[in-house]
C-alpha cells in the first residue's frame, strides 16, 4: 500500500517549482529567471513521467498511475513547460511573470493528480486545484475591467458547476457506499442514480465547456489576456477528459442511458461550436467556440463507453491541446483580432507556416496529430454504430475548415490595418513555438504506437 | 451525563438557537442581527456536543462562529458608510415568506412520514481521535492537496488586492 511513492516525484517537482517561483524573491534573473526555472522543472517532470514506468493502485487505491495516466500527465506537464518557456521569453502582458507561472504550475500539479485519480474525493480536490489558478490567470491584468468581468463570470459559473457536481458526487457516494471508482455502482438505484449521474456529468461537462453549458467560455476568454487563454483553454482539458473517461468507465456499464446523454451533448457541442465560430472576428472567441466543437468530438468517443473510445478521447485531448495553445500564443504575440494577423506571411514567414500546420491539425489533415486523433475518435463511434455522430463529426469538420482558412487567408493575402505586433525577437518564445510544431507533427507520426500503449491498459 | 441533565441542556440550547433566530429576524439593526446569528451558531454547536459529535461541534464553533460571522461583521462594517445606515425597518417580503412556508412544509412532511426510520444512536460514537487518524492516514493525500488549493486562493487574493507593480 505505501510503496511506489516515487510515482509522485513529478508532481512533487512541479509543486516545488511553483513554491520556489512564488516565494523565491531573489532567484537568479529575478522575474524572467523564475519563469525559466519553472519551465525547466515542469519539463523535467514531463520527462520523468514519460520514462517512468506505470504502476498499480496506490495510496489506499485512491490513485493509479497506469499507462493512460502516464500519457495524459506527460501532456499536462510538457505543455505547461512549453507555456512557461514562452512566458519567460515574452512576458505576461505587462504584469509580473512570476505569479502567473507559479499558478500555472499549481494547476499542472492538480491536473497531473487528476489524471491518476481513482477516488471521488481525490478527483474533486484535484479538479479544484487545477481550476482554481485559472480564475486568477483569467483576470491576471488587474487594471483591465473587462478582463476582471470575464474572470468573475468564469469564477462564479465554475463554482456553481463545482457545487452541482459535488451534490451529484454525494448521491453517488450515498448509493454505492464508497468513494472509490472501482466500487461505484448505481445498479438498481433508479431515478436517484439518474439524478446523481446527471448532476455529476453536468458539472464535469460545464468545466469542459461542452454545449449546452458552454456559454461562459467565449465571454470569459474574450476578456482575458491571450497568454492566459492559451493555458486555461488547453491544459486543464487534458486532465478533465481523462477523469471523465475514468468515471464513465466506472459507472457506464450500469447505465445504458448514459450513452444517449453523452451523445446529445456531443451533437450539441459539435453543431453549436462550429457554427458559432464562423462569424467570429476575435481570435479568442473563435478559439473558444472551436474549443466547444472539439469537446464535442471528444464526447463522441466517450459516448460508446468502450475502452478504445476512452483511449481515443485521451489521445485527442492532447492532440487538440498542442495546436490550440500554439494558436493562442501567436495571438498573444501578434494581436487578438484576425485582421491583426494580416500579412504575417510577409513579416514572419516561419510563424505563418507554423500556424498553417496547427490549423491543419485542428481541421484534421494527415499526417498531423489532429488527423489521427479524429480518425480514432470516429473509429470508436463507428465500432458502436453511432452513425449520426460520425456523419455530423465529418460534416462539422468540413465547416470548421471555413473559419480556420479565414485565418490562413488573412495571414497570406490580408490587407494590414495599422501597426500590429512588435517584432522583438525572443529566442525562448521561438523555442516554445518550435516545440509545439514538432509536437503536432511527431504525435501524428507516432500515433499508432502511442495509442496502442494507451488502449492496452485502459478500462 | 444523566438523562435529566441532558434534557435540561437540550432545552436551554434549543431555546437559545430558536430564540436567537427569532431575534435575528426581528432586530432592526443589521449589526445586532449578525451577533444574533453568532449566538445561534454557538447554540447549534452546543447541540452537536450534546449528541457526542465533538468534532462537528468544534468545527461549528471554529468555522461558523469564528470565521463566517467575523467575515459578515467585516463586510457590514466595511461597507456601511454612516452609522445610521445599519438601522433598517423590518421588511416583510412575500417571497421569503413563501420560501419559509415551503421549507417548513417539506420538513414537516419528511419528519412526519420518515421520522420513524431514524436509526438508533450507537452506544460508542467514533471520537475525534479516530477521525484524525483516518484523516492523516487514509485521506492524507486529498488533505495535503487541499492545503495547496488554499494556498492558491491566498495567492489570488494577494494578487488582486495589491496595487502597483513591483517586479
Amino acid at each position: 500500500m505505501l510503496s511506489g511513492y516515487w510515482h509522485f516525484v513529478p508532481e512533487a517537482l512541479v509543486v516545488a517549482g511553483a513554491l520556489a517561483v512564488l516565494f523565491g524573491e531573489f532567484l537568479p534573473g529575478r522575474d524572467k529567471g523564475a519563469a525559466y526555472i519553472a519551465a525547466a522543472l515542469a519539463g523535467a517532470a514531463a520527462l520523468l513521467v514519460a520514462v517512468g514506468g506505470t504502476g498499480g493502485p496506490m495510496v489506499f487505491g485512491q490513485v493509479e498511475p497506469d499507462s493512460v495516466a502516464r500519457f495524459a500527465r506527460t501532456g499536462v506537464a510538457g505543455l505547461t513547460a512549453v507555456w512557461a518557456l514562452w512566458v519567460a521569453g515574452r512576458g505576461m502582458s505587462d504584469e509580473r511573470r512570476r505569479d502567473a507561472v507559479a499558478l500555472a504550475l499549481f494547476a499542472a500539479a492538480g491536473g497531473m493528480l487528476l489524471c491518476m485519480a481513482r477516488d471521488l474525493i481525490v478527483m474533486y480536490i484535484a479538479l479544484e486545484l487545477s481550476t482554481m489558478p485559472a480564475y486568477i490567470l483569467m483576470g491576471y491584468r488587474r487594471r483591465d475591467v473587462s478582463g476582471l468581468e470575464g474572470a468573475l463570470k468564469y469564477f462564479l459559473l465554475s463554482m456553481l458547476t463545482s457545487i452541482v457536481m459535488l451534490y451529484g458526487l454525494s448521491f453517488l457516494y450515498g448509493i454505492s457506499g464508497s468513494t472509490a471508482f472501482a466500487e461505484l455502482s448505481i445498479e438498481g438505484a433508479g431515478v436517484l442514480g439518474l439524478v446523481a449521474v446527471l448532476l455529476t456529468l453536468v458539472g464535469l461537462l460545464a468545466k469542459m465547456s461542452a454545449a449546452p453549458f458552454h456559454y461562459w467560455a467565449p465571454d470569459a476568454y474574450a476578456g482575458a489576456a491571450p497568454a492566459s487563454v492559451a493555458f486555461v483553454s488547453t491544459v486543464p482539458k487534458i486532465a478533465g477528459i481523462t477523469v471523465i473517461a475514468r468515471l464513465l468507465s466506472a459507472i457506464a456499464p450500469d447505465m445504458p442511458t448514459l450513452v444517449t446523454l453523452v451523445a446529445v451533448a456531443s451533437v450539441a457541442s459539435m453543431l453549436l461550436g462550429n457554427l458559432a465560430a464562423l462569424p467570429q472576428s476575435d481570435l479568442r472567441r473563435l478559439m473558444a467556440y472551436s474549443g466547444v466543437a472539439h469537446t464535442g468530438y471528444l464526447l463522441m468517443a466517450l459516448a460508446p463507453g468502450t475502452d478504445t473510445g476512452y483511449a481515443a478521447a485521451v489521445f485527442y485531448a492532447v492532440a487538440y491541446a498542442l495546436p490550440s495553445m500554439a494558436v493562442m500564443l501567436v495571438a498573444a504575440e501578434e494581436g487578438t483580432e484576425i485582421t491583426d494577423l494580416a500579412q504575417l506571411a510577409a513579416r514572419r514567414p516561419w510563424l505563418a507556416w507554423s500556424v498553417v500546420i496547427w490549423l491543419l491539425s485542428l481541421i484534421g489533415i494527415p499526417p498531423l496529430a489532429g488527423f489521427f486523433g479524429k480518425l480514432y475518435l470516429f473509429g470508436a463511434a463507428v465500432d458502436s454504430s453511432l452513425w449520426l455522430l460520425v456523419v455530423l463529426g465529418i460534416l462539422t469538420s468540413v465547416v470548421s475548415a471555413g473559419y480556420y482558412f479565414r485565418v490562413v487567408r488573412e495571414m497570406f493575402f490580408g490587407e494590414p490595418v495599422g501597426v500590429s505586433g512588435e517584432g522583438i525577437a525572443s529566442p525562448a518564445a521561438t523555442v516554445a513555438l518550435v516545440a509545439l510544431v514538432a509536437g503536432t507533427v511527431v504525435i501524428g507520426l507516432g500515433a499508432s504506437p502511442l495509442l496502442r500503449g494507451l488502449g492496452a491498459l485502459l478500462g | 451525563m444523566s438523562e435529566s441533565v441532558n434534557g435540561v441542556a437540550f432545552v436551554i440550547l434549543a431555546f437559545a438557537s430558536i430564540g436567537g433566530a427569532v431575534g435575528m429576524l426581528t432586530t432592526r439593526n443589521i449589526i445586532h442581527a449578525a451577533f444574533w446569528l453568532l449566538e445561534v451558531m454557538v447554540a447549534v454547536g452546543g447541540l452537536y456536543l450534546l449528541l457526542s459529535a465533538e468534532f462537528l461541534a468544534v468545527v461549528q464553533i471554529l468555522i461558523y462562529a469564528g470565521a463566517v460571522s467575523v467575515l459578515m461583521l467585516f463586510v457590514i462594517m466595511l461597507t456601511l458608510r454612516r452609522r445610521e445606515d445599519s438601522v433598517r425597518p423590518v421588511e416583510v417580503s412575500i417571497g421569503g415568506g413563501i420560501l419559509a412556508a415551503v421549507f417548513g412544509t417539506v420538513m414537516y412532511v419528511a419528519i412526519a412520514r420518515y421520522g420513524d426510520r431514524v436509526g438508533e444512536m450507537p452506544i460508542v460514537v467514533p471520537d475525534t481521535a479516530a477521525l484524525g487518524e483516518l484523516l492523516f492516514t487514509q485521506w492524507a493525500l486529498p488533505f495535503e492537496v487541499a492545503s495547496l488549493v488554499l494556498l492558491v486562493a491566498l495567492v489570488g487574493a494577494v494578487w488582486w488586492s495589491r496595487e502597483g507593480d513591483d517586479r
